[in-house]
């Protein structure tokens, strides 16, 4: 992946382990230059000298401008990041990183529920420091699989009684279903973990009121999509036709005519790439989007449902 | 066949040579090291080689991005297949005959590393999920169990100066692709030109 300009160029200052599989990294400017300010619920992307980048939640402290810290578990069938990270990645060595965006923030509620799996503990740990700071009423459930795969045990342990670690030898295993069995309006709800946690959530949630909760998936979210066809994308702002075959993607496609559109996690679940639809009927297939009727679209897995759509680009 | 020039024996060749020296050979590993995985970590080009039960010799080159030679352990590497030409000359040898070479250069480094072992092809769904890249998932994928490897001097790469910008005024006297393609198969400059045209477009796609 090219680099783009606004990248930041950061040196890894520290790293730590934080459980068996979790490695939490530590990025400053070589200078001391203080970074982009950030709120709980960001992410950036992170790109390794091998050029591979991802997205990692800012799990530091949002007061801290000197430096972010980001967490990575180590993957089985790593594509290549988590592999670097924990094999190859050492105090000293540059990334680049892009400036935080935040996808997941918090909301005004009258009360927090913060539900974490595993890694995805990430971007809740600032959420729940900024609310335990601002006296907010929240708690949270932080579901691991054993005492050997839980990070940040003494952050955690710091936050007080609000929070409840689900795991053998602590308060047992989380159930989703009994948690959220009574809906609670004015609650916010912000839940953040593996496919399978999230589905669980997604569906012990089904009679709340809409807008109850708020997700960050570092999966995509299963979509049946229709058929790959042709379609062609008028790009309004650059005057410009262009053709999308069947196999390639429309990011790929309007890349490839160097319009300066930049897809990041290339699976629509990043958000990096949104474009904004002034005219056509888009089939989203991204795991962002809840109302299929949005003008906001990501070319990286979504299409076109007619032969034409009209982006602001 | 007799040889244009005289074809020397072993005994001949290693009469001019001298014996080898222990170092020399103390340095083949039989197994990656930390050191050769930290080089395949950074490596993003390698060429293949492989012949087929006969002897009949191929060598590819292979690139992605470094590392795209996964080490699945200090014995195991897997090479995901990208878009190529279809040709599919370095599986039929592996099918027909396992063994492998594999040359692998780190950008701006003179020494090369040198892997060689047996592979087989798979189409493993675990590692094809894990081999993807710019949202395509490869079909299949060559393992590759390493039997020897070792560091080789850097003396080739600095007598050729290959990672010296100027030396890339070097490709502006060679034929382009087209026109080697289009005088290969016979076919006039109007197709040499056509064919770099194509070329410009069929490189945007690389997965």
């Amino acid at each position: 992946m090219a680099r783009d300009r606004g990248m930041l160029r950061l040196v890894v200052t520290r790293m730590s382990r934080e459980s068996a599989g979790i490695v939490s990294i530590e990025l400053a400017d070589a200078t001391g230059r203080p970074l982009p300010a950030w709120e709980p619920g960001a992410h950036i992307d992170v790109q390794l000298i091998t050029r591979m980048q991802r997205q990692y939640s800012l799990c530091g402290d949002p007061a801290d401008l000197r430096s972010y810290r980001i967490a990575v578990l180590r993957e089985d069938f790593s594509r290549g990041v988590s592999m670097y990270v924990h094999d190859f990645l050492h105090v000293g060595s540059v990334v680049h990183v892009r400036p935080p965006r935040n996808l997941f923030p918090v909301l005004p509620a009258s009360e927090y529920l913060l539900l974490a799996a595993g890694i995805g503990i990430t971007p809740l740990l600032p959420m729940a420091r900024s609310l335990s700071r601002a006296r907010a009423p929240w708690a949270m459930n932080y579901a691991v699989r054993d005492e050997a795969n839980l990070p940040f045990a003494s952050e955690l342990e710091s936050l007080g009684p609000a929070v409840t670690i689900n795991a053998p030898g602590r308060a047992g295993r989380l159930d989703l279903a009994a948690l959220l069995a009574a809906p609670h309006p004015g609650l916010g709800v912000y839940a953040c973990g593996p496919a399978r946690f999230i589905d669980g959530v997604v569906d012990a949630m089904g009679h709340w009121p809409s807008g109850s909760l708020h997700l960050e998936r570092f999966e995509p979210k299963p979509v049946v999509a229709l058929p790959n066809a042709p379609f062609t994308v008028h790009c309004a702002r650059s005057n410009l036709d262009v053709e999308v075959p069947a196999e390639r993607t429309m990011l790929q496609a309007i890349t490839d005519v160097d319009l300066p559109v930049t897809g990041s996690c290339l699976r629509g679940v990043c958000g990096s790439c949104a474009v904004r639809v002034l005219d056509g009927e888009v089939e989203h297939r991204d795991s962002l989007t809840t109302d299929p009727d949005s003008r906001v679209m990501y070319p990286c897995v979504s299409r076109a449902r007619a032969a034409r759509l009209t982006i602001d680009v | 066949m007799a040889s244009r020039f005289a074809a020397l024996t072993e005994a001949e060749v290693r009469a001019s040579l001298g014996e080898i020296e222990k170092p020399t050979t103390d340095k083949i590993l039989d197994h990656l090291d930390r050191s050769c995985l930290t080089f395949l970590a950074h490596s993003p080009f390698c060429c293949l080689s492989t012949s087929d039960s006969a002897g009949n010799c191929d060598c590819s080159p292979r690139g992605d991005y470094p590392g795209f030679v996964r080490a699945l352990d200090d014995r195991t590497l897997v090479l995901p297949d990208r878009l190529g030409n279809r040709l599919a000359d370095s599986f039929t040898n592996i099918l027909d005959n396992g063994h492998v070479g594999l040359l692998c250069f780190v950008p701006g480094m003179i020494e090369t590393l040198r892997i060689n072992g047996s592979a087989y092809v798979t189409n493993d769904p675990s590692l094809m999920a894990m081999l993807e890249q710019d949202h395509v998932v490869p079909q299949l994928a060559t393992v590759i169990e390493v039997e020897q490897a070792y560091l080789h001097c850097g003396r080739a790469l600095l007598r050729s100066r290959l990672w010296d910008d100027e030396m890339h005024d070097l490709a502006t006297e060679v034929p382009s692709a087209g026109t080697m393609w289009a005088e290969a198969s016979g076919l006039d400059a109007d197709v040499a030109r056509a064919i770099d045209e194509a070329s410009v477009a069929g490189y945007k796609t690389l997965y």
